[in-house]
């Protein structure tokens, strides 16, 4: 059974179909880079994966749940998949430790030792332990998002969904935030990205998912996509990012 | 003929201008309870509760003070309870008051932005948690600021009492003025005492809300 597999799935916003009955299989311990144009569902696609947003038609199980519109159920879901956003989300009025801590505490009922343990255990993963009691408001972009990583992590989930998560920072800061997504990788994490970072993609991604016209166009190995592109959209579409 | 001297002026309007104090705290206080109430009920998202909420807070933000005031006054009396103008000013304050801070704090905490949420969510968190740890500490601290302002406005509000007979700062000037005809003295000395009250107020408000910039 895949970690994460959708099957057939379609979503409306209103009368905009965005999703047009997406297939698609991710196994445990894959990176894959999800690609396309602006409005070609990639966003709506991830949100899927974790029900921030309902789907229609079709199916999404995840870690052999599947992703339906019931509280309980996604909380349950939320110990599986984490979720980083391109705009951070950090709580601000709570220190980077109280940041990293608030879940583990609420929702795994770990200790408050427990969760301190961890929390600097992760802060230090992601080169931040000296940050444990900075406000998110001092810190650099990519420090931030930094913190949201191990806010992710310390909830220990399977899957990492990573919507654009490097679009809303300096590009000097980019590069610390994609060292720590290969050191996840490294670890094998399962690790789904949003990405305009065609490098990136291709460097770290096993996997390509180009999506177009809310539909999953093509698919196949990084190196593949990149160097034998097969459908028309797909050329362009390098070629315009190129 | 009885002389006044300023200071006896001065001294009857300092000795009413503790009701209207006092009036401004009852009603910054029964409305901030009774907002407070509005705005917990309204976050259980019941369809059929925040419309009756809307509804609320429309009436008393779309009628003026006074046709409230006059309402509750004589509104009482007609379902057959006497209410001294004392009671009816301090009902009718808190109510327009609870329907102010009830729209001042829904509006902090819907001005939070969405991926607050959505990181809740995501980190499984329920509702009330959210609630709790997240969205309630950061939308207070947004609401201190405008919380203080609206506070002039019930400061200024409660000079309506008057017309129902209460016996607050403008009504003893208004009295004060019937017996020594000095209108611009009396109501300078009115004006100015409002403005005591008033201002420190509004300082305060400007002074939170730069700090809260600052923390932000
Ligand atoms: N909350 C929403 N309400 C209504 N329509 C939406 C909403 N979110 C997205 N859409 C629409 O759905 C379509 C797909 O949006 P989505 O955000 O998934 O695209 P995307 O591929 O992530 O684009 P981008 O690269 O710009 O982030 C777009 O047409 C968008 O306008
Ligand atoms: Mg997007």
């Amino acid at each position: 059974m895949s970690l994460v597999s959708l099957d057939k799935v379609h979503k409306y916003y209103g009368d905009n179909h965005v999703l047009k009955g997406v297939d698609l299989k991710i196994e445990a311990g894959e990176v894959v880079s999800i690609i396309g144009r602006s409005g070609s569902g990639k966003s709506t696609l991830l949100r899927c994966m974790n029900g921030l947003e309902q789907y229609q038609k079709g199916g999404v199980i995840v870690d052999n749940q599947s992703v339906e519109d019931d509280e309980y159920k996604l909380r349950l879901l939320s110990r599986s998949v984490g979720m980083v956003f391109q705009s951070f989300n950090l709580f601000p009025h709570m220190t980077v430790g109280q940041n990293v801590m608030l879940a583990t505490k609420l929702v795994l009922k770990k200790s408050p030792s427990e969760s301190k343990k961890l929390a600097e255990e992760l802060l230090e993963k992601v080169g931040l332990s000296d940050k444990f009691s900075a406000y998110p408001g001092n810190l650099s972009g990519g420090q931030q998002q930094r913190v949201a990583i191990a806010r992710s992590l310390a909830m220990s989930p399977k899957v990492l969904l990573c919507d654009e998560i490097t679009s809303a920072l300096d590009p000097e800061l980019v590069g610390e935030v994609l060292k720590v997504l290969e050191q996840l990788k490294a670890e094998g994490m399962t690790l789904i990205l949003v990405t305009h970072e065609m490098n990136f993609a291709r460097d770290v991604g096993d996997r390509v998912v180009f999506m177009n016209q809310g539909k999953v166009w093509e698919t196949g190995a990084s190196d593949e996509i990149f160097a034998n592109p097969q459908t028309e959209e797909l050329k362009s579409f390098l070629a315009a990012v190129r | 003929m009885m002389q006044f001297t300023d200071w006896d002026i001065l001294r009857n309007l300092l000795l009413a201008a503790r009701w209207t104090i006092l009036l401004s705290l009852l009603a910054f206080i029964g409305g901030g309870l009774f907002g407070l109430l509005l705005t917990i009920l309204r976050s259980m998202r019941n369809t059929l509760i925040t419309r009756l909420i809307q509804g609320y807070v429309e009436v008393f933000q779309g009628i003026p003070l006074l046709m409230q005031l006059f309402l509750t006054f004589f509104g009482f009396s007609l379902i057959g309870f006497e209410v001294d103008a004392w009671t009816a000013a301090v009902i009718s304050l808190t109510l327009f008051s609870s329907a102010f801070f009830h729209d001042i704090w829904r509006g902090c905490i819907e001005a939070l932005p969405k991926g607050q949420w959505e990181a809740c969510r995501t980190l499984g968190l329920s509702y009330l948690q959210t609630m709790r740890y997240v969205i309630v500490p950061q939308a207070m601290r947004m609401s201190i600021a405008p919380t203080v302002g609206f506070s002039v406005q019930i400061v200024k509000g409660t000079a309506l009492a008057s017309v129902i007979g209460f016996v607050e700062l403008t009504k003893a000037g208004t009295m004060i003025n019937n017996a020594v005809f000095q209108p611009f003295k009396v109501f300078a000395f009115v004006a100015l005492l409002y403005f005591l009250i008033c201002f420190p107020l509004s300082l305060l408000a400007r002074y939170l809300e730069k700090k809260n910039h600052v923390a932000r």
